[in-house]
Order: structure tokens, then sequence, then C-alpha cells
């Protein structure tokens, strides 16, 4: 007898959480709120928002790259080279430099990482290590939107310029390259929008919002809906932690809750590729939009599988990085931001070199 | 009654799941039918495979009192290295399943040699072993995916069997099945769960501790591969970051499943009912849209409510018997 009152127990409270959660979050979860772009607090620095020039204009601005007296060595740190993304940030940050220096200007740079997205502190150990190493100057990518302040507190006090490449965010760095963040997932709202004529059903996969430009992909992408095309209707927007599978599972049960889906937005191309597994499984013909241009989104999209990615060409960013470091150096004065180039590809440019849709052209020296 | 008695046991807490299954299943239906629809219901057994496959490998371990943490990352090593067999050997898929099992099999017993022979804890032993495993899996294929993955390996690990009905929960029951009978029937499930309940008894005792506790982190690591394997067929990439944390979704199942960390405890059915719990809440979070930021809470909420239902079970449990005894 005792048994079944603890099962009723057991069952009651399964009740009440339940509940509780349920309407907790009815209230926060309401798809028409739209997510606030970096709330007042945290956004001391909004790099879609500051004073910024494109790469061309800084390049139109500034003329010629002063050519360097003696030899130059960049130290730069990156997130997580597990990441392909920041694998390719790091070679073309190294393809800036060999080409710099097969036109003979004595550059080089040392591209590190931390072990991983969550070490914190294991990054910011490799920064101080290239101030006490005395490199030129550091282009820096932290994990989190400050673990590396203490290190840029060390390399002004050493004077060694400080350059923020991407993403997270350091407020007390002078200057910053990267792209539009928000403009990410605008360039997505607006092909989809295209895509479906402006009514139906989408659906957002985030990532972990801890860095800045996934929160602004997200908020880029329903801002630019509301404005622009209020038939669509965000349905679900939900969390996945990045993870392939987890994106999968999701989609899976949306698809089957909605069954008029129309487009699925993702914060990156990995997750991206879990959804076109769930759309391929149902049979049914949903857009699928990520970010980040992977090689495997490229694929995917080449196949018909994928509809469209965001591919913010880290291989140019990280030439471009190396110029702006040549520049600072030179003694140029650069503006608060430099945005890199992101273009939307899908099954009509995908086999388009990517120097011919951002218009690529290397760096001119005096 | 006599004979519903006799089934049911030592079965209260699996009873118990299973209401509250039914029940969660009941509420998540009334405030959205479609949850009830039998695409989403078989769906809730779809997602719960991966996590189910783990969670019965490290029920083993847990029972006898040890952990491990390693099992995300063992998944990714096979994930990488059958995918490698599949695209880059050319390799049968029935050869590079085989394989993949084996591959398991030994990197648990590796973990299970760190705890027995090291004399490591568990919890460090393998808190090492998941760094360094992972290290392993980006090393294989120097950081990137492995891309199109057979389409015959594809369906063999998680095709369609009948209509929409994937072969991916077979494999979990047949795993379910076996490792039950391990636990359940033979002399060394009798091992596993003396050990947990007493280690220095069962050492005096005269049996093989060492090797028992190793075959339990050897099961784990099979546990861990087969569920990898699936998740490489649903995938059809293989992504050395695959896994990560998946180990604590998987000693979640089984907590809930009554299978207690201090070890002694737990049985194959609860896990296999905790993961189908923990499926079935996130599938209806997901269906009636709860912010995931709340979700995180109420996956929490369940797990610490299971946790705690178990302490006042085992207690009234006892009171009863104490009571019954005196009559």
């Amino acid at each position: 007898m005792r048994r079944i009152g603890n099962l009723k127990a057991l069952v009651l409270i399964l009740l009440i959480v339940i509940f509780a959660t349920a309407c907790a979050s009815k209230n926060e979860a309401g798809n028409d709120t739209v997510a606030p772009a970096a709330p007042a607090e945290t956004a001391t620095f909004n790099p879609d928002e500051a004073d910024g020039v494109d790469f061309k204009q800084m390049r139109e601005q500034n003329g010629v790259v002063p050519k360097p007296s003696g030899s130059i060595k960049l130290g730069s740190v990156s997130k997580a080279f597990e990441n392909e993304y920041w694998r390719t940030l790091k070679e073309g940050m190294e393809l800036g430099a060999k080409t710099m220096k097969e036109s003979g200007i004595d550059v080089s740079v040392d591209v590190r990482s931390a072990q991983g997205e969550g070490d914190e502190q294991g990054q910011l150990s490799v920064v101080k290590d290239m101030i006490n190493k005395k490199y030129s100057a550091l282009l820096l990518s932290p994990i989190s939107d400050g673990n590396l302040t203490p290190g840029v507190e060390d390399a002004k006090k050493a004077g060694i310029p400080v350059i923020n490449v991407n993403d997270g965010l350091i407020a007390t760095a002078p200057n910053f390259v990267g792209p539009k963040a928000i403009e990410n997932g605008e360039l997505a709202a607006e092909w989809i929008a295209d895509k479906i004529n402006n009514q139906g059903e989408v659906a957002i996969v985030i990532g972990m919002p801890k860095a800045f430009a996934a929160r602004q992909r997200t908020a880029g992408f329903e801002n630019w809906m509301k404005e622009n095309a209020p038939d669509v209707k965000i349905v679900e927007k939900q969390n996945a932690d990045w993870d392939r599978s987890k994106a999968r599972d999701l989609a899976e049960t949306w698809i089957k809750k909605h069954p008029d889906l129309k487009a699925i937005f993702a914060n990156n191309d990995t997750m991206a590729l879990g959804i076109v597994e769930a759309v391929k499984a149902s049979g049914k013909q949903i857009l699928v939009v990520g970010v980040d241009g992977i090689g495997e989104a490229y694929e995917s999209i080449k196949k018909g599988e994928m509809s469209a990615t965001i591919d913010s060409f880290p291989k140019y960013k990280g030439q471009i990085s190396v110029e702006v470091a040549l520049r600072i150096l030179g003694g140029q004065q650069l503006p608060r931001v430099i945005w890199t180039p992101q273009a939307l590809i899908d099954s009509t440019n995908v086999n388009t070199p990517a120097e011919e849709i951002i218009g690529w052209e290397n760096a001119k020296f005096e | 009654m006599n004979l519903l008695n006799r089934l049911t046991k030592g079965m209260g807490r699996e009873i118990g799941l299973l209401v509250a299954l039914f029940l969660m299943i009941a509420i998540f239906a009334l405030i959205d039918p479609i949850y009830l629809s039998p695409g989403n219901l078989l769906d809730i057994v779809d997602q719960s495979t991966i996590n189910g496959l783990l969670a019965i490998g490290i029920t083993f371990v847990i029972i006898t009192g040890g952990i491990d943490l390693s099992i995300g990352s063992i998944m990714a090593i096979v994930i990488v290295s059958v995918g490698w067999f599949l695209t880059k050997q050319g390799m049968n898929p029935i050869l590079a399943i085989i394989l993949g099992i084996l591959i398991g099999a030994v990197i648990g017993l590796f973990n299970g040699l760190l705890v027995t022979k090291f004399k490591l804890q568990p919890f460090i032993a393998t808190l090492a072993t998941m760094s360094a495993f992972r290290g392993v899996a980006y090393i294989i294929t120097n950081g990137w995916p492995v891309l199109n993955i057979p389409q015959n390996y594809r369906d063999m690990m998680d095709g369609d069997l009948v209509g929409n009905f994937p072969i991916s929960i077979p494999i979990l029951l047949a795993f379910a099945i076996i490792s039950h009978i391990i636990l359940k029937k033979t002399r060394t499930g009798t091992f596993v769960f003396s050990i947990g309940g007493n280690e220095e008894a069962t050492r005096l005792s005269g049996i093989n501790v060492d090797f028992t506790k190793m075959v339990t982190y050897a099961l784990c690591g099979v546990g861990a591969a087969l569920a990898g394997m699936v998740m490489l067929a649903r995938l059809g990439t293989g992504e050395p970051a695959a896994g990560q944390g998946y180990e604590l979704y998987a000693i979640a199942a089984a907590a809930i499943g009554g299978t207690s960390l201090a070890g002694g405890k737990g049985s194959i059915l609860g896990t296999l009912l905790g993961a189908l719990i923990l499926s079935a809440l996130k599938t209806g979070l997901v269906v009636i849209g709860v912010d995931s930021f709340w979700q995180y809470i109420a996956m929490g909420t369940i797990i610490a409510v299971a946790a705690y239902f178990e302490i006042i079970q085992s207690k009234f449990s006892g009171f009863g018997k104490r009571l019954s005894g005196k009559r």
C-alpha cells in the first residue's frame, strides 16, 4: 500500500514540475517577441553598430600598406582548432603572411589556440606567453567576451598593438576585424523570405548563445523578418548546443508538429547538416540555411540537399587581419571596426570562386 | 493477484517509472495532441536509442560503484574510425561494425585497467581518458569530419525496418536484453552487484574483482561503440567532436532508472525506462514549445526528483519490511 502512495506522490510532483515549466515558459517563449540584439548592460561594444568601414573602403581610405622596417612577427590566438572555421582562419593568416613574404616583406605569423572552447585560462596564458616573447602585434579571438582582458592590458603596457579578430569581443582593443554578425542572419532571412514568397512558417535552431556572433545571427534573422516579411511566422526557436545530432532531433519533432514548415535557419552549418538529415528522412521540401560556409556545407549544397549557407570567408578574413596589423604597425589610423566580406552561397554561386564573389585582391604595398 | 505480485516483485521502481512515463505522455498529449501522433511517439523511442545504448553500458559500471565519464569520447573514436574504415578503406559494413564493437571493448578495457591495476579512482581515471580519447579522435581525422558514409552502412544501423520504424530500436533492445541476461542470469552479473555492495567482502570471498570490473568497463565501451555507430548512420557524417557531454545524460538515465551511484543497485529495464523518460520529456518540451533555457531547468528537476524518490522508496520499503516482520 505504501508503495502506491509513493507512486502517487512521484506522479504528482512530475505533474507540478511539468506544468510549472510549461506555464513559466509560455510567457518567455512567445514567438512574437524579438530577441534583443545584445542587451544594453553587456553591449559596451557592439561592432555591428560601431563606427566602421568595410575592408575595401579601408583600402581606399588608407592607400597602400606601409612597408615595415625590419622583420615583423605577428602572434594570433584562436578559439579552438577542433573547429574547421578556426583552422581556415589560421590558414588565411598564414597565407596572408606567405604572400607578403613572397613579395619581399619580412612577415611571419604564429597562430595558436586554446585547448578547446572551454579553455578560457589556457587561452590567456598563450597570450601572455606571446607578450613575454615580444611579438610585434597580437590578433586575438577570445573564447568569451572577457577572458583575454588581462592579456590586453599587459600588451598595452608592453606597447604591443592588439587587434580583435572575428569574435568574441574585446571591448578594450582599439580595433576589430570581422564580419557584421547581424548581417549574417539578415542575409539568411532575406533569402528565405524570397524563396517562400514572403509567407509561411519557419523555424530557427540556435547555438548556445554564449558568443556575440551567435546572438546576433538569430537577432538579425528575427528582426529582418519582422520588418520586411511580417507574414513569415517564426513558429519555433530552440537551442541545440551546436550539436548535429541534437539539431536533427529538434527538426524531426518540428517537422511532425508543423506539417507546413517551409524553412529552418540554423546558427551554424554543422547543425544545418543535421537538420538536412531529418528533412531528407521526412521526404518533405524544407529549405535549410546555415552559417559559416564550411566545406561540408558546400558539398551538401552542390548535392542539392542543404539550401544555402552564409560564408564569411575566414580564409580572406585571415589575410585581411594580417594586412590590418601591418597598417597599424606602419602607423596608419584605422577606424574602430573593419568589416570583412560575407555572402550567401546557394546553388547559383556554389561553384563560383570566392575571389570572384567578394572581389578579392591581394594587399598592395608601398 | 498472487501471480501479479510475483511478477512485479522487486520491480516497484520500474513500475513507478512506467506510470510516470505514461503520465508524462498523457500530460504532454493534453497540452498538444500532436504529441500522441504515432510519428512523434516513434520519435521519442528513436531519439532515446543513442542515450539508451550509452546508459545501458554505463549501468554496469555504476552498479560496481564506478563511473565512466569517457563514453562520449569513446563514441567519437568509434565514429571516426568506423567512418574511416567505410570511406577510406571501402570496408564491408558488417566487418566495420564488428571492428567498431571491438574498438569500443578494447578502449573500455583500457579504462578498466586504469581502475583496477593502476588503482585510479574511476572518476579520475575516466576524466583523464575523456580528454585523452577526445584527442585521439581529433588526431585520427586531423579535426576534419569523415564525410559521405555509404548508404548500405547507414541502412544497416539506422535504416527503416518496416515503414518508418528504424532498425536502431531493435539494436537497442537486443543490447538491452543481452545486458539484462548478463546482469541477472550469469555469475558475472551476481559478482557485479556484490562488488557494488561490498567490494572488500567480494574480494575476500575469492571472486576475481578486477576481472569483473574490467568486463563492466568493456561492456560500457561496447555500449558507447554501438551508440556511436548508430549516430554515424543517422547523420551520415562522422565528427570527432561528436558526443560531447553525452555521458551526463547517460548517467542521468541510469540514475532515474534507479541505479545507485553508490553501487550495488540498478537494472537494465530501469535504465531503459530512464532513457525513455528523458527522451519523452525532451520531445515533449519541444512539442509544447518550451523555451530552451527552461528545458535545462526541467531536465535537472526531473533528475533530482527521480533520485529523491529513490531514497524515499528504499526508506519506506525497509520500514514496511520491519513492520511486516514484527507481525
